[in-house]
């Protein structure tokens, strides 16, 4: 878990934090065998009662996400900031869904949108045998001809990392060309079994080029909150401690990055997402990382809004807020929800949040899939055990599954706790979900929906909307036909063909 | 009297088809994007040997921010790792390749490959083999993204499936079947209502139609008889000229190239004429399908007339296309011929090779003939806007027929924008067509709906 900012290149999280892709068993037994509650059991795996994380890999495996895709939507969304994606050109065919999320965020955030901008140096078959850095370097002179932007980022590839592109040759004479930020971000898609260290890359190179050190001044009133493209509701929330809010990496300026070191405190409401970049900020930059559960529900709020109290010397306010909003709150949540079975699927910091929300809202939950599983973050503090809190507060999840999205294990997934609705991110899933007649309730758009006292509201609202929307998924899913084999479908173990591999 | 608009001869983009630089707001996928051409076809289901995200980009980027067309993902992928790119991935394929069969099921599977294994250098094609002889209905295609777009990649996928799935079918020609190849699946946005289109007016003049891919059509079968069809109908600028090529050597089989894909009574007319003509069709039956299709038509263009001959003041005169070199032909075409509008600018994206550039200039310069339009060919976005900004749209607001990227420029110039192409992020599109006879008809709804909601 050491963190590094001397070399370009961030470790994995598969070795930085033991991150496994495959595992299915009880919330308890994932905790039990998790770096929090049992130490050095991440290398090896075997059976008995201390704990070894065994990962579950199977033969078949559909497509999955890369690290580059979350660079790509991170870094692009950076308003003054131009990515280059040093690479073929279909490693930027996601860039209109890109900006389209993009334009949205804009939106959400009340300015004016414009569009995300990213160059592909358009690699070809000669520049495989050649090398590409001189249509980097001409992709780079393009980003400031055309846009002048206060810094440019650039995503490798499977195909450069593979010739062995020297990227920072060029960054570094275009840096001092140009007098800009010209920074490169490792994120080769072969090099992580997780799209999550996507995360880690963006973050380590942000760190590396951008973040102020040693910074003039502090801001004792400014705490850094490390989202993804949501509406920002922290800014009004964290009024009422009379904080101000630095909302990176999406729709933020390079500004807005360089000063992170300036802050008082930073947090997140997905740990999956931060993990690198708290600890980071903590031990290198002295900006202390908030620890306590993530903002979700009654619990999980309360213990954030007091940690960051308590950073800030701002506990009386934040008592008084606190105790408006319960009261605020909670007369609208009636128990309506009561006897409605959910299912989670999303990534893991995400899916911890989101669970104890939906069990405060009286949703019955035994089951949910996360993407991926981080058996410990960055910043090993027993508060920031996301798993260990929703355990001990809400109380096990039967089946807890880790798998990296694969459409062909969801029948049999869903089949198993047969949920009225799921809860969903990333594209793939929920039409499937919808196929197979159950509600999705995809939370792609606005990813703070569920976040804090009003999350808990706005979340119950769109399940009721969602139920009532299953009428279309009923109907579909009588007039479809999926492409698996009747033996598959009928499997009622959805890691049968990774445990017969083991 | 015809009217040959003049033109600002501004700055046009630097052509160097040999050497494509980097590209702002892509608009298309890379080779690996023709997985979805194999998907396109019925029961028919890739195999994707690639990095973990190759596969999952191309195809949001082809069925959902285009048109949010859809298309059930289901794609096994070996998500190659460290492990296959230093010891090779021949047996992380042959592993996937061996569970797919438990899980799916369909008629062909086509493994298709990402920049990893074309670069490392995995055995591919022994691997795909080795499932051949014992019988799967498997082909394989290499498809590494460096090796071009997906234009070039669904011709790459069409010919592995002909020569390593269709063989050597029987050749005994059936007359009037014809194989058709035209509008590129997914990637054109309207390709299942356009296809479905075109194969109802070839059938119209009493032909049977292999479409090949999508809805419209039968499948694994259709490609079976591929051997069989009297001709090759490659219907497009360019796409397809290939694979026809490749099926006149190995089949001695004879095509028509027609490079305007019809939209609207003229065309459309035109052109059941001229494959009438190719096929040796009786001239009665093709005519009086053109009179029954026309008696339609302009049963529907009479009511229009009440609109757009009241309303000239507040419609745009002059337009743009931006897009594939398919519909950028089409469009301008229909909208020049039918309804009299004036081509401003037209800018093709899709990298249409070297060689067939001239042509497709030649076809512009003919647009009618009393008209000549010019055309661009750029890939890079900015240079696309860079030109639709320059563009001399007279004193009305201009027409933009182009896509989701244009959105920013097309507000700049008050424009009207239709989305017609890759990227349409704000289009939702099933079974629209924009043509032939129906689709010229939803093409006029389309854009001058747009136009009154201002």
């Amino acid at each position: 878990m050491t963190i590094n900012l001397r070399t370009a290149v961030v470790e994995n999280r598969e070795q930085r934090l033991g991150t496994i892709i495959g595992w299915d068993g009880k919330a308890t037994e994932l905790a039990e065998h998790s770096g929090y509650s049992a130490s050095d059991c991440r290398s090896s795996c075997g059976s008995g009662k201390n704990g070894k994380l065994c990962e579950l890999q199977g033969p078949f495996t559909q497509g999955a996400g890369c690290a580059e895709q979350i660079v790509e939507y991170q870094a692009s969304h950076v308003r003054d900031a131009v990515l280059i994606y040093h690479s073929p050109v279909g490693c930027s065919a996601g860039q209109a869904g890109t900006n389209v999320s993009y334009r949205a965020c804009t939106v959400r955030r009340g300015q004016i949108p414009t569009d995300a901008i990213g160059i592909s140096t358009n690699l070809g078959e000669r520049d495989m045998v050649y090398g590409g850095v001189e249509k980097l370097r001409e992709a780079i002179h393009m980003a400031w001809e055309r846009h002048r932007p206060n810094a440019v980022f650039i995503a490798t590839s499977c195909a450069t990392g593979i010739i062995g592109d020297d990227v920072e040759s060029v960054t570094r004479d275009c840096e001092e060309e140009f007098g800009i930020p010209i920074v490169p971000v490792f994120c080769e898609g072969f090099k992580s079994k997780h799209w999550s260290s996507g995360f880690d890359a963006i973050q380590h190179a942000i760190l590396r080029q951008i973040v102020r050190r040693n910074p003039p001044r502090k801001q004792e009133d400014l705490i850094n909150v490390f989202v993804l493209s949501g509406t920002d509701i922290y800014t009004p929330m964290l009024a009422n401690l009379g904080l101000r809010v630095n909302l990176v990496v999406n729709v933020a300026t390079v500004e807005n990055l360089a000063q992170l070191s300036e802050a008082a405190a930073s947090t997140s409401f997905c740990y999956s997402l931060a993990s690198y970049f708290g600890a980071a900020l903590e031990q290198e930059f002295g900006v202390p990382e908030i620890k306590s559960p993530p903002p979700y529900g009654f619990a999980g709020t309360d213990a954030w809004l007091r940690a960051i109290a308590k950073v800030t010397n701002r506990e009386e306010q934040a008592e008084r807020f606190i105790a408006s909003e319960h009261a605020r709150v909670l007369p609208k949540l009636r128990q309506r929800l009561t006897g409605v079975k959910g299912y989670v699927a999303m990534g893991e910091g995400f899916a911890h949040g989101v669970i104890a929300a939906l069990r405060e809202l009286g949703v019955t939950l035994d089951g949910s899939l996360m993407y991926h599983h981080d058996p410990v973050y960055d910043n090993p503090d027993k508060q920031r055990d996301t798993l260990g809190h929703l355990i001990d507060t809400y109380g096990d999840i039967e089946h807890l599954s880790v798998a990296n999205g694969q459409p062909y294990q969801l029948f049999n997934l869903l089949k198993r706790v047969n949920p009225d609705f799921i809860v969903i991110r990333h594209g793939g899933l929920s039409p499937l979900a919808s196929r197979l007649g159950v509600a999705a309730l995809p939370l792609e758009g606005d990813s703070n929906l569920p976040v804090g006292y009003q999350g808990l509201i706005d979340l119950g609202e769109e399940i009721l909307s969602v139920l009532a929307q299953r009428k279309f998924h009923e109907d579909l899913a009588a007039h479809t036909t999926l492409p698996y084999k009747k033996s598959w479908l009928e499997q009622r173990d959805p890691f049968a063909l990774a445990r017969e591999a083991i | 009297m015809g009217v040959t608009p003049l033109q600002a001869r501004s700055k046009q983009p630097q052509e160097q088809p040999d050497h494509s630089g980097p590209i702002e707001q892509a608009r298309y996928a890379c080779a690996l994007g023709a997985m979805q051409s194999a998907a396109a076809i019925r029961r028919v289901i890739p195999i994707t040997h690639c990095g973990p995200g190759c596969a999952t980009k191309q195809y949001r980027s082809l069925t959902f921010t285009n048109g949010h067309q859809g298309g059930a993902y289901a794609a096994p992928s070996t998500n190659a790792s460290q492990r296959e790119v230093i010891f090779g991935g021949a047996d992380r394929l042959a592993e996937l390749i061996e569970s797919t069969l438990g899980v799916l099921d369909a008629d062909l599977f086509v493994v298709v490959t990402g920049c990893i294994p074309d670069l490392v250098g995995d055995d591919v094609g022994s691997v795909v083999r080795d499932f051949q002889k014992r019988d799967v209905p498997i082909v394989y295609a290499e498809t590494g993204g460096f090796r071009g777009n997906n234009f070039n990649g669904h011709e790459v996928v069409t010919q592995a499936i002909i020569d390593q799935f269709v063989g050597e079918a029987s050749r005994v020609r059936e007359p009037r079947l014809v194989n058709l190849w035209s509008l590129l699946p997914y990637q054109n946005t309207f390709w299942r209502g356009d296809l479905t289109e075109i194969k109802r007016l070839l059938e119209g003049i009493g032909l049977r139609v292999n479409t090949l891919f999508g809805p419209s059509s039968s499948g694994i079968a259709e490609w079976e008889s591929i051997p069989q069809a009297q001709f090759n109908l490659v219907l497009s600028p360019w796409l397809g000229l290939a694979t026809a090529r490749h099926l006149e050597q190995r089949y001695g089989q004879p095509f028509l190239h027609v490079p305007a894909i019809p939209i609207g009574s003229k065309q459309t007319g035109e052109f059941l004429r001229q494959v009438g003509a190719f096929a040796e069709l009786p001239a009665a039956g093709v005519e009086a399908f053109i009179a029954a299709e026309e008696e339609t038509y302009y049963d529907y263009i009479q009511g229009f007339a009440d609109f757009y001959a009241q309303s000239r003041q507040a419609l745009p005169s002059r337009f743009a296309v931006v897009g594939d070199a398919a519909y950028v032909l089409a469009i301008t075409k229909f909208l020049v011929r039918q309804l009299g509008l004036i081509p401003a600018r037209q800018i093709i994206t899709d990298d249409p090779p070297a060689e067939y550039r001239e042509a497709i200039r030649a076809e512009f310069r003919a647009i009618d003939h009393d008209v000549s339009a010019d055309v661009s060919f750029t890939e890079d976005g900015y240079l696309v806007q860079e030109l639709l900004r320059e563009t001399d749209f007279g004193n009305k607001r201009p027409l933009l027929l182009a896509t989701g990227w244009e959105r920013g420029t097309a507000n700049q110039l008050k424009g009207f924008l239709v989305e017609i192409g890759s990227p349409a992020t704000s289009e939702v599109v099933l079974s629209r067509a924009n043509v032939g006879y129906r689709g010229a008809l939803t093409l006029i709804e389309r854009i001058y709906s747009t136009v009154l909601l201002g």
